[in-house]
């Protein structure tokens, strides 16, 4: 049976695409809000739960979190796909991206959905 | 002796070939840096005592200068992640894909310093105690 990977294709190539201009944005946000750039400063506690609480950065982060996620492993299976030839361990390596793609998202989710300051 | 095969008639480092294994390696110093992003923000859940232990932790010296490297990774990454985009979508990209190079490096650089100076001198403050 043939390893039934989608890739290669043309939604794994569009939705890199897409992720990569969100991303732009995202992390212009993310410099500009949660890191005070360009004044920067440390990062407590009592700086970034109050942010955190609100619905709206709720909302932003996890969309920061599925295009980044998305966009990270994809980007490293396509780097995979260059120098990986087998088919066997292709298929390994994509279920274990996706693996870790599903933990992390879990990670991020359960820290930022439930939280209250 | 080990020899360029014939057929091969360049194999010569180009704008092209730099910018294609910059974009590669930051890609992928980006996803390991999220991979550790995620789990030290995690640590919020855990309240104020957690939370500010850790990052007590990645914002020693060192970790404030890493993070200026850090930023230049995601500059590059992102500005010629757009120029790939606007050469693969627009005709007119791919005849003035030098020129649009030159801009999006331009503007990454720009941001660099906007962002990269205060983190600087916010590194040696730390530094200094
Ligand atoms: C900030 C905005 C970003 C933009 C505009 C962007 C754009 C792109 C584009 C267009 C590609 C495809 C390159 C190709 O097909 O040759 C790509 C690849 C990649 N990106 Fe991003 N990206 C961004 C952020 C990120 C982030 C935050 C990460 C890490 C989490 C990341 C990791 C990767 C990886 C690993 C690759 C694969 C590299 C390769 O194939 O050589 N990117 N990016």
């Amino acid at each position: 049976m043939k390893f039934p990977r989608t890739s290669g294709g043309f939604y794994a190539w569009l939705f890199q695409r897409l992720t990569g201009i969100l991303l732009v944005i995202l992390l212009l946000i993310h410099f500009a809000v949660t890191h005070n750039l360009p004044k920067g400063g440390t990062l407590t506690y009592a700086v970034v739960a109050p942010r955190l609480a609100t619905a709206t950065w709720k909302v932003f982060d996890l969309m920061f979190l599925v295009c980044a996620l998305f966009h990270g492993l994809n980007g490293v299976w396509m780097v995979i796909q260059d120098y990986v030839h087998s088919e066997t361990a292709q298929m390994w390596i994509y279920y274990g991206l996706c693996t870790l793609g599903l933990i992390l998202l879990i990670l991020g989710a359960i820290t930022v959905i439930p939280f209250k300051a | 002796m080990l020899e360029k095969p014939s057929v091969i008639r360049h194999y010569r480092w180009h704008v092209g070939t730099i910018a294609w294994l910059l974009h590669r390696i930051t890609g992928l110093l980006l996803i390991f840096y999220l991979v550790l992003h995620i789990w030290v923000i995690h640590h919020i859940s855990q309240g104020p005592a957690g939370f500010n232990k850790v990052m007590g932790v990645v914002q020693t010296p060192i970790f404030l200068l890493l993070e200026i490297g850090l930023l230049g990774c995601v500059l590059y990454h992102a500005f010629n992640g757009l120029r790939i985009i606007v050469i693969e979508f627009s005709k007119e990209g791919v005849e003035a894909h030098k020129q649009i190079y030159a801009a999006m490096m331009a503007v990454a650089i720009i941001l660099f310093l906007i962002g990269g100076v205060p983190m600087f001198i916010h590194f040696l403050h730390a530094l200094a105690g």
